[in-house]
């Protein structure tokens, strides 16, 4: 009985987790799906974001994104593996759209980030670091940015992005090594 | 360069974190060692530094679903979900029960058994835990309802104070624009008229 009441405890004291609502939405609970909605908008939004570049078609998919995960939630074997699913959707219909607009966006004339002489104010460290990002190949990028700014595991990376984790570090560590050489110069120039 | 890198360093999977102990400190040594290593260390970790300036975007409006009939579950899945699965489960717990009872049973004994007490025992035991359990898991049910409902309406409540800040920004913003061109206009009106030329 010991055992029982302190579990108990646990269940009734824990915070709502995304399993509940996860559970509740594939009942049909919309509003469920709504509170898991805010909770991972701003990481879905901002993903596509630094990956399609521009704020209107990184809402539009957002959008698309929620939706579909939605329709597909009672596809999701293991709830627990949600983070990755959903990255996985907003992946797919981010590269179906990067493959449709193709041939007007290449960053061919994109210009390199200014030799600044002076102090870099953090706006345009920033402005820096997007300017690098956007020089990447889109699959670099894409690494960087489960990686550096959602914090996904190697093996969640993988199953989001559809390769081995081999590919996906090579991916990586190719990425880090352009922003190195791009970013460490900049940076140590104005400290020094 | 006075390090042979014998130790093969990763110095990304060092600052990413994906390294186990004993390879941390073999490459914290590493580090402590050999300068050019402590130099590669150190520019990497301003290019992870400098990444990480970048801010997160704020979401220029809510993404949210309405309760609408296209998100609903069709009639068959409803009926499944609150009538016939759980019909379905029952009808086969007492099939189940029957044909067990009809496998199982002993023999008719002319003299019956004396009363085992420990297993009596056991078996309200286990009875009494299971119902507590159900009960319990009941309250937990109810417990996650609740807060379900409380997130709901929080969220609703951000949203609303979100909107009623923009809306109040947008006024101000407005206001300051009327008052602008209300005193523009006056200006010029004084122009024209003859008023305002000294």
């Amino acid at each position: 009985l010991g055992r029982l009441y302190e579990r108990s405890q646990h269940l009734i004291f824990r915070e709502i987790e995304d399993l509940d609502l996860i559970a509740k939405a594939r009942r049909g609970d919309v509003e469920a799906y709504n509170v898991l909605v805010s909770r991972w908008e701003k990481r879905v939004f901002n993903y596509l974001l630094r990956l399609v570049s521009n704020r209107e078609d990184a809402l539009d998919v957002s959008q698309e994104t929620f939706l579909k995960a939605y329709q597909n939630l009672r596809k999701l074997d293991d709830p627990a593996r949600f983070p990755a699913w959903l990255f996985r959707i907003a992946h797919n219909e981010a590269f179906s759209l990067l493959r449709r607009r193709k041939p007007e966006t290449e960053l061919a004339g994109e210009p390199r980030p200014r030799n600044i002489g002076g102090r870099l104010l953090p706006v345009e460290l920033s402005l820096a670091v997007e300017s690098a990002l956007k020089r990447l190949s889109e699959d670099q990028r894409e690494t960087v940015l489960l990686k550096i700014y959602q914090g996904f595991k190697f093996e969640e990376m993988a199953e989001i992005l559809e390769c081995p984790v081999s590919t996906v570090k090579s991916r990586l560590y190719t990425a880090l090594e352009l922003l190195k050489t791009t970013l460490a110069p900049t940076v140590l120039r104005e400290e020094s | 360069m006075s390090c042979s890198h014998e130790c093969k360093p990763d110095w990304n999977a060092y600052l990413l974190g994906e390294l186990g102990p004993a390879d941390r400190r073999r490459h914290e040594e590493c580090a402590s060692a050999c300068p050019a290593c402590r130099e590669e260390l150190a520019t990497l970790r301003v290019t992870l530094d400098a990444l990480a300036t970048l801010r997160e975007e704020e979401v220029p409006r809510r993404i949210a679903f309405v309760s609408d009939k296209v998100f609903e579950p069709r009639w068959p899945q409803r009926m499944w979900q609150s009538f016939l699965r759980p019909s379905f489960a029952a009808g086969a717990v007492i099939a189940a029960a029957i044909l067990v009872h009809a496998f199982v049973r002993p023999p008719a004994a002319p003299v019956p058994p004396p009363a085992d007490t420990a297993a009596i025992e056991a078996r309200v035991a286990a009875e009494v835990g299971q119902r507590m359990e159900a009960q319990m898991t009941a309250a937990v049910n109810t417990a996650v309802d609740t807060a379900v409902t409380r997130a709901v309406a929080e969220t609703r409540k951000q949203d609303d104070q979100r909107t009623a800040a923009l809306l109040s920004a947008t006024e101000r913003r407005y206001a300051d624009a009327a008052e602008f061109l209300d005193k523009r206009v006056t200006q010029i009106y004084a122009l024209n008229s003859g008023a305002g030329v000294r």
